[in-house]
């Protein structure tokens, strides 16, 4: 397969299964958060804190993977 | 001064400045480029109609009378009729075109700013600040200079020029194999990936070979990044001139925002150690903020946008977390904090592979930061010109009715989705670098921590 056509096809697909996985993390963190929230109102302002930057961590698996198809984006041709 | 319609007064005398200020532009210019003249003051006519208008059809509703639909009517054929009339034509240029749309606004937006701070307009300045206005006159003069009739060999010899000058400037495109000016500059524009233009590709598309523009225009990041600076510094200036007890309206704002993100950050760090670490934490996010934010602005763009700068951002951050880790826990310390802290005998067995773990966990920390703010931004930005080329391409294929209101509304989503990416990216970026300092800080002062907690809980 050429290398070009390769990366064409590759980039689309690492994206979407970086995206599978940070949505898997996004959705485990925003249930937990919720349940949290359900028990203990009170603890709303430290708890948003934490789940923004988990958030953070989780999304980030992602935007490397956009960033690494905007490096290579140049190579398809 | 104290009118019932203050807005109104401003109206007036915004549109006046801003005619005084396009004639005065417009003299300038008509040597040197008649039509360009022409066409600033065409702009500034259409603008100007485009306020009347807005009034009267402001009025006509408020006052809830009819004939506000005929005249809406009027004032979509007359103006932007109008503005495709002139465009189409062909002779008239599109930048000084849009210069000349824009100063109206321009000048509404600098009087309301200027009269919120000082209670006067911009001519105040002339009387306050006598060699700021001489500065900007110069800055004018030397940007709308035309470069091409001074010398024979314009353009090359032009942004020749401005690289020699400044040997400093990596920024340059490729200093090896000088280009006419106007080639260079297109091939770098395309080299990069597709953005919408703003206003130093307009100034340089108009006037190429400029060596003031085309060292603009090279460094835009830089340009960007200095605006959003002195934005924020003019914004909390203003807010905090005259600080009182009972804040007024932008300086209860500001204070707001500051505590809120203080409450935020200091929830992490604990009570004593944010009171020292706050300034730095407070200002990359307030910073990464403004620059995100300046992106929505038409014919701003955002400088977060570019590897360089957030990679800058993430690099002061690393160095002043590991300043910090030195700084308190000494060098033997933080050694053995890189170490993994090895207590026995497995600990130490595992040294060789527990320190470049260590140190490469700490060397990915800023590349993280600086991708991730990057990603966001660009990926954001990106989307906008994706919608916004669509838009231009079913406008080309003249399906204007059916283009414009569905293409513009989605753009306004992804806009509102652009505001919230910049505020959570700014404040994901200012806590993360929280969190790396409270790793380095050490780890027994729970104590403080607690009593915090517990003082909050009280009140």
């Amino acid at each position: 397969m050429l290398f070009p056509a390769a990366l064409g096809l590759g980039l689309p697909i690492g994206i979407g299964l970086a995206a599978i996985g940070s949505g898997i993390g996004i959705g485990f963190l925003g249930k937990g958060a919720m349940e949290a929230m359900g028990r203990q109102p009170e603890i709303l302002p430290k708890l948003q804190v934490a789940m923004i930057i988990g958030f953070g961590f989780a999304e980030a698996l992602t935007i490397y993977a956009f960033v690494t198809m905007f490096f290579l984006q140049g190579r398809i041709g | 001064m104290q009118t019932p319609r203050p807005g109104r007064d401003i109206l007036d005398r915004a549109l006046r400045a801003s005619w005084l200020a396009a004639i005065f532009i417009a003299l300038v210019l008509a040597p040197s480029h008649p039509y360009d003249a022409l066409s600033l003051l065409a702009g500034q006519l259409i603008a100007f109609l485009h306020f009347i208008f807005l009034r009267k059809i402001v009025k006509l509703f408020t006052e809830k009378r009819g004939g506000a639909g005929a005249l809406i009517a009027i004032k979509l054929v007359l103006v932007y009729g109008g503005l495709m009339a002139l465009m189409s034509w062909g002779r008239v240029q599109y930048a000084p075109l849009c210069a000349g749309f824009a100063l109206p606004f321009a000048a509404l937006f600098l009087k309301s700013m200027m009269m919120l701070a000082f209670g006067a307009g911009p001519a105040s300045l002339m009387r306050r600040g006598k060699p700021a206005v001489l500065v900007a006159m110069f800055l004018a003069l030397a940007v709308t200079s035309p470069a091409r009739a001074a010398d024979p060999l314009p353009s090359t010899s032009g942004t020749h020029g401005a690289t020699e000058t400044r040997p400093g400037d990596a920024a340059t495109p490729d200093p090896s194999h000088p280009q006419p000016g106007a080639n260079a500059a297109e091939a770098h524009h395309e080299e990069g990936a597709a953005e919408l233009p703003n206003w130093l590709v307009i100034l340089h598309d108009w006037n190429p070979g400029n060596p003031v523009i085309n060292w603009l225009d090279e460094n835009q990041v830089i340009v960007f990044a200095w605006i959003a600076g002195f934005l924020f510094l003019f914004i909390s200036w203003i807010a905090m001139r005259n600080a009182k007890m009972v804040p007024g309206v932008l300086q209860n704002a500001i204070e707001w925002m500051v505590e809120s993100m203080e409450n935020i950050a200091g929830g992490l760090l604990g009570e004593k150690h944010i009171q020292r670490h706050f300034p730095i934490i407070g200002a990359l996010f307030f910073y990464i903020l403004t620059i995100n934010m300046l992106g929505i602005i038409p014919g701003m763009k955002s400088a977060t946008s570019s590897l360089d700068l957030t990679l800058a951002l993430a690099l002061i951050t690393f160095l002043y977390v590991q300043f910090w880790g030195i700084r308190n826990l000494g060098i033997v310390g933080y050694l053995d904090h890189l170490a993994g802290s090895p207590r026995d005998a497995i600990g130490w067995a595992m040294l060789p592979v527990m320190l470049p773990v260590h140190v490469l966990g700490e060397l990915a920390k800023p590349v993280s930061l600086s991708c991730r703010l990057f990603g966001n931004i660009f990926g954001e930005d990106t989307l906008i010109v994706v919608f916004v080329g669509a838009t231009a391409m079913l406008i080309k294929a003249s399906l204007v009715a059916l283009a414009v209101p569905p293409m513009a509304g989605i753009t306004a989503l992804f806009m509102m989705l652009q505001t919230l990416t910049s505020i959570v990216q700014a404040l994901i970026f200012s806590l993360l670098a929280t969190v790396y300092l409270y790793m380095m800080l050490p780890h027994e002062e729970h104590g403080p921590d607690e009593s915090h907690a517990e003082a909050h809980a009280t009140h």
